[in-house]
């Protein structure tokens, strides 16, 4: 089954395509990664496809829907490169992942039976155990990032989207969480996009690459389709450096 | 002691008592979300309008309760609306709809014949004039705003935590945003003979403050904010009768000191 499919999406901001008649589909079961330089419009793709920002043509569906308005109907994950809130709020981490865990209409407080084992068994798979009763403001950005990679997984989504996740994670929290993913992927045939600057994780973890920067470059499986040509007209000459810096300032 | 026993054995003051506590509950459980989505200003614009509404009810001789109710809804509706089709801030929609309120409210005011005391109620709430009828409206709108928030309380968080996520995970974040605003409108306006068009946003925005001083949690917040709402009022309501001063602003008054005591004590509770 074809869990995603994009047909031509344009977003114009300001007259300025900010990306360009995207057309791809995506297998359920898949783990695609999205690459780009800063700027290409991978976030903007995203947000377009999850309907968070509109878009001037094109069509997006999820598992053969229409995306417009059936959010209720297939669950989504997502992990925002950048999240924005209030940080003063006073909500702690299990609080937070509690929303997410159906049912939706209830009173949070009253914990379902298995929620609070759910939500700390998921906490402790992204290493935020010791986060469950800290208040969501007071976290560093990289347990930010693992407690939002819990949230994301909390409602056992069927298909995945993450926006440079494992930025401002370590290295040891990084692969724990590719190792995550991989996991879900296979035990549940959960479908993932994953925005990466890290070459490596698409190599390690990734079936397909999706290469694009403003409109779509090319796709295929990441061994045949990152070539040094490919590469090299995406970042130019200077990439391996680019990566890097990217990759440790994130 | 006895002066107590003797005090609360007066019918008025047991209305009066049973009043404070079920806006001090009311009040502070919706100001939390006021408080978190910044929504004072908007929370000002329906109690002005729903003095509109009052004024409008008194010219057209119909029930002020419900002319007020009414015209506080049209307007959250008519903000509602206009901010999401002209793209206009949030804030300058509200600044539009409070004026043409007030002017409205004012105008009307001024073709009532003679002195009417009765709309001076609603402007400074006398928490002492309450009636059986006031009483069984705040408690039945109370349990029904309470019952609604409780219910929905986990959809109404995540748009206030962050509305992309709420859209993601399958919240109706319009849908929410436009309950809230109904209710809190409705709110404002049942709370309004008692604490007064002028105060009513204090009592919505103070205990729910005082209580984000000191939590961590929600259950916390929403928790504290009544706790300080009730204390607000009962203690606000006590010292009004002893000092034989207007209950609205004295309740106001001691909502305001507990903010401030809640302030100096942040430092020390929130460091763990
Ligand atoms: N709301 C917006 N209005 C105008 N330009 C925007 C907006 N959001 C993003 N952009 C621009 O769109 C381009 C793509 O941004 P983005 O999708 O964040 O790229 P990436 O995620 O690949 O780094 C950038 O040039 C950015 O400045
Ligand atoms: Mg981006």
């Amino acid at each position: 089954m074809i869990a995603l499919q994009v047909e031509n999406l344009c977003v114009k901001a300001d007259n300025r395509h900010l990306i360009e008649n995207i057309t791809f589909s995506i297998e359920e079961g898949r783990i695609v990664a999205i690459i780009g330089p800063n700027g290409a419009g991978k976030t903007t793709l995203i947000k377009a496809i999850l309907g968070l920002i509109p878009y001037e043509t094109g069509t997006v569906s999820l598992f053969g829907r229409p995306f417009k308005n059936n959010h209720s109907v297939i669950k989504v994950g997502y992990v925002p490169q950048k999240l924005e809130f209030d940080r003063t709020i006073p909500l702690t981490v299990s609080e937070l992942l509690g929303f997410t865990v159906p049912p939706v209409y209830m009173v949070p407080f009253m914990k379902r039976k298995g929620a609070r084992e759910h939500i700390d068994g998921l906490l402790k798979i992204v290493g935020a155990q010791s986060l469950a009763q800290r208040s969501i403001g007071s976290l560093s950005g990289g347990e930010l990032q693992r407690v939002m990679i819990a949230k994301a997984i909390v409602n056992d989504p069927k298909i995945l989207f993450l926006d440079e996740p494992a930025s401002g994670v370590d290295i040891e929290g990084q692969e724990r969480f590719h190792d995550l993913v991989k996991r879900l992927n296979k035990e549940k045939g959960l479908t993932v996009i994953i925005i990466s600057h890290d070459l490596n994780v698409v190599y390690r973890y990734a079936d397909d690459v999706l290469c694009m920067n403003r409109k779509l470059i090319c796709t295929g499986r990441p061994e045949e389709t990152l070539t040094d040509e490919v590469i090299k007209s995406m970042y130019g000459e200077m990439m391996g450096a680019y990566i890097h810096s990217c990759h440790e300032h994130d | 002691m006895n002066m107590i026993s003797e005090f609360i054995s007066y019918p008025f003051i047991q209305r009066a008592l049973l009043a404070s506590v079920m806006v001090g509950i009311l009040c502070p459980f919706v100001g939390n979300f006021v408080v978190l989505r910044r929504m004072s200003f908007y929370s000002d614009a329906i109690s002005h309008s729903a003095f509109a509404g009052i004024a409008a009810g008194a010219l057209l001789g119909i029930d002020l309760s419900l002319s007020s109710i009414i015209v506080a809804i049209l307007i959250a509706v008519i903000i509602a609306f206009l901010s999401e089709k002209t793209g206009l801030s949030h804030d300058t929609v509200i600044g539009i709809a409070f004026s043409g309120a007030i002017a409205s409210g004012m105008l009307v005011m001024g073709m009532l014949k003679g002195y009417r005391a009765d709309l001076f109620t609603f402007l400074f709430g006398d928490i002492l004039a309450i009636t059986d009828k006031d009483l069984l409206m705040i408690f039945i709108i109370g349990i029904l705003t309470v019952i609604v928030l409780l219910t929905f309380l986990k959809p109404f968080l995540q748009i206030t935590f962050n509305r992309d996520l709420a859209r993601v995970e399958g919240t109706s974040v319009r849908f929410f945003e436009y309950l809230l605003f109904l209710i809190i409108a409705v709110v404002i306006t049942v709370s309004l003979k008692i604490i007064g068009m002028i105060l009513v946003t204090s009592l919505l925005i103070v205990p729910a403050a005082s209580a984000k001083n000191l939590a961590s949690s929600m259950k916390r917040l929403f928790v504290l904010s009544c706790v300080f709402g009730v204390l607000s009022g009962v203690i606000g309501l006590a010292m009004s009768i002893y000092l034989n001063t207007s209950s609205g602003p004295t309740i106001v008054l001691v909502s305001i000191m507990i903010f401030f005591l809640t302030l100096f004590s942040r430092g020390a509770v929130t460091k763990r």
